[in-house]
């Protein structure tokens, strides 16, 4: 397991070459290093101090090498133990709580390092009764839980894109159209197939978009074919895939014909009345309503699904949580184990989940409009790799490139 | 150069090789105390012949390397910073050090006690700061607190060869321009530190390095030597320097030389500008 300090070094250590000594003595030891900070001296007299963070195999490896660092000045910095405040009204955190990133982190208790589990961004720290550390979103604090506050003896520790040889690496430059689309899939095809064999869950968070452009029957086939472990929507989508599915229509317009049904404006209410009546899409499933599609798949093969509400939601569909709080919650209870998020064109609930992955689990963004993966990363999601594409045309594609 | 006119010493009244702290410490040898009176009165006469004043301190019966003054401190115009020695067996200089300086209005300024450096042994003022070695005597971390307190650069050579523990062994300043090196005692950067800020580098060989060369004192254009082979000589003497030898052969038996008798009182470090 890696082990990593951070070690402040100070002097003139450019014109000594100390500077460029120590990183050397670093890589020497097969360890990595981090320049955390870095101030020159301006004038002769000055001194220059660096801060470096090092990462080394393990503990043994790192404690031998910070030993070897000492001789020529570089030594440990105290990075303290986490200030710890208990909370005194339920839901309300203690003022200058640590603010959490979706970084990997830890934090330092009696000298040592504990590692928070569920990495979540805009979440604050608690450590259980039982030593563990865990992120907890605002609203589910209690009174006596103890909370992390102010910065001391937290670490983070930032991820780093995938590097290396890989085709796919261009894309982590920027978001762009202008892209082959095929060598994508084909890329995304390949990490899903790693993350299944792994044993890692893929998440497939899909907008109403999906069903319009007739992705809807590659996704069911993706889902039928145990390539999706988990799926996030919104009523909309599940209320147009199941309408598509008993009608032909989606959003009144025919899938086969690409013209308005007649009366087809009200179809995804008359289908949203009926498994209404049925009281859950299971039910409707198990009756014989929903005989196929995207949810039809999900209830057959027990792929759990959250549907979080909106306030313009028709209906909604029985299964759609209308507490927001509460849908962000049953969110977070299948997060774990997620490697893979296919974000499918859609904005609100792609944030949502945004805001709940650690910055580990690979992020693909797929929409016809940029804004919106742009904006996925401007809230922090900095891992979503963005594909401005047709998300019919993409599933479709994907579908076939994995049951190949 | 702007200093080596003024120098503190201290007779070897109570000189002996009475514990192992280097390689050339060995407790069987016995040092002779006439002649080592005598090969000190005759540096004394050297340094003085040489235009030098040389001030004396009192000898103290159980501190035997107190004749070894370059390890007092760091001398920067009437500030003082008292050596921390490594070894305990010299750590009982200290207290001697400081009253002598503080009797003599010089402001004592302390390092930090975590951390080692063992004065001008180990930091020789050149290039507009002080070169400080680190390693066996004293520790890197106390050169930035070293920079700190006298407002110098200094940079930092790591010594490598435990035969030549203190930077004084392996280094001595003629001028602005010029030194006397042993890079044997030197790491690889130490080594390209020291080929950027000497710009005529007269370089030992290992056989020169070892019987002392670089620890000389240099008064004005006249280089006080332990001992100065014929080619080491002509080269000083074509850079219009002249060598006066001043054998010290029984203090070489504790591991010092002519530098490691002498600590310079006239360096002024915030005006180095060579």
């Amino acid at each position: 397991m890696p082990a990593t300090d951070v070690v402040e070094l100070e002097g003139h250590i450019v014109d000594s070459l100390t500077l460029a000594k120590v990183m050397d003595v670093i890589l020497a030891a097969g360890a990595d290093y981090r320049m955390v900070d870095f101030v020159i001296g301006k004038t002769n007299a000055d001194v220059s101090r660096a801060r470096i963070e090092i990462t080394a195999a393990d503990d043994e490896a790192l404690e031998a090498l910070l030993t070897e660092l000492q001789i020529h000045g570089a030594n440990r910095v105290d990075p303290g133990n986490a200030e710890l405040t208990e909370v005194d009204r339920d839901g309300v955190l203690p003022p200058g709580f640590y603010s959490t990133t979706n970084l990997p982190t830890s934090i330092r208790i009696d000298g040592h390092w504990v590692d928070v589990e569920n990495p979540e961004m805009d979440c604050a720290i608690v450590l259980r009764a039982d030593g563990r550390a865990r992120t907890y979103p605002m609203h589910r604090v209690r009174t006596g839980d103890r909370v992390v506050v102010g910065q001391d003896g937290v670490r983070v520790t930032p991820s780093e894109r995938p590097r290396g040889a890989s085709p796919f690496e261009f894309m982590t430059s920027e978001v762009s159209s202008e892209k082959p689309k095929s060598l994508i899939v084909w890329e995304v095809a390949g990490r899903i197939r790693r993350a299944k064999a792994a044993g890692g869950k893929v998440l497939a968070v899909c907008g109403p978009a999906v069903i319009h452009t007739g992705a809807g029957p590659p996704l069911a086939e993706l889902v039928a074919g145990g390539w999706i472990d988990v799926l996030f929507a919104g009523n909309g989508f599940a209320s147009h895939d199941i309408e598509s599915n008993v009608m032909g229509t989606s959003l009144g317009v025919s899938l086969r014909e690409g013209t308005a049904a007649e009366g087809g404006h009200a179809n995804h209410l008359r289908v949203i009345n009926e498994v209404r009546r049925y009281g859950s899409i299971e039910a409707a499933v198990e009756a014989g309503y929903v005989d196929g599609g995207v949810m039809y798949e999900c209830v057959k093969r027990k792929v759990p699904f959250v549907l979080g509400g909106s306030v313009r939601d028709d209906g909604p569909l029985p299964d759609v949580y209308t507490n927001v709080v509460e849908a962000a919650d049953a969110m977070r209870y299948l997060l774990p184990g997620v490697t893979v998020a296919l974000m499918l064109a859609s904005t609100l609930h792609a944030i949502a989940t945004g805001n709940l992955l650690p910055a580990g689990v690979e992020t693909y963004c797929v929409d016809i409009n940029q804004a919106v993966v742009t904006k996925l990363a401007d809230r922090g999601s900095h891992q979503a790799l963005g594909i401005v594409t047709d998300v019919g045309l993409f599933v479709g594609d994907l579908a076939q490139q994995l049951s190949a | 150069m702007n200093w080596g006119r003024r120098y503190l010493m201290c007779p070897p009244e109570h000189f002996g090789v009475l514990y192992e702290i280097n390689p050339w410490m060995h407790t069987e040898v016995r040092v002779d105390l006439d002649r080592a009176r005598e090969q000190w009165d005759g540096l004394v006469t050297t340094l003085r012949d040489a235009g030098a004043t040389v001030d004396v301190m009192e000898p103290h019966p159980e501190l035997p390397d107190l004749v070894f003054t370059a390890n007092a401190g760091i001398v920067n115009g009437m500030q003082f910073v008292p050596a921390r020695f490594r070894h305990p067996q010299r750590r009982g200089e200290s207290p001697y050090d400081r009253e002598w300086f503080a009797a003599r209005g010089y402001r004592i300024d302390e390092l930090p006690e975590d951390v080692c450096h063992e004065g001008a042994g180990d930091a020789l003022p050149y290039a507009g700061g002080l070169v400080s070695g680190y390693r066996f005597r004293s520790d890197a971390a106390a050169h930035a607190d070293l920079s700190r307190l006298t407002g110098a650069s200094v940079r930092s050579i790591e010594l490598v060869d435990e035969r030549l523990y203190h930077l004084d062994l392996t280094f001595c300043p003629l001028d602005g321009r010029r030194a006397i090196v042993a890079p044997l005692g030197w790491d690889a950067y130490g080594r390209r530190v020291m080929e950027a800020i000497v710009a005529e580098p007269l370089v030992l060989d290992d056989d020169e390095t070892l019987a002392f060369v670089a620890n000389s004192v240099v008064v004005d254009s006249r280089i006080v030597m332990p001992s100065c082979p014929p080619r080491v000589g002509r080269q000083l003497e074509a850079w219009g320097f002249d060598v006066a030898v001043a054998p010290v052969y029984e203090f070489l038996k504790a591991g010092g030389g002519c530098r490691c008798l002498t600590l310079a009182l006239d360096v002024a470090l915030q005006h180095q500008h060579e």
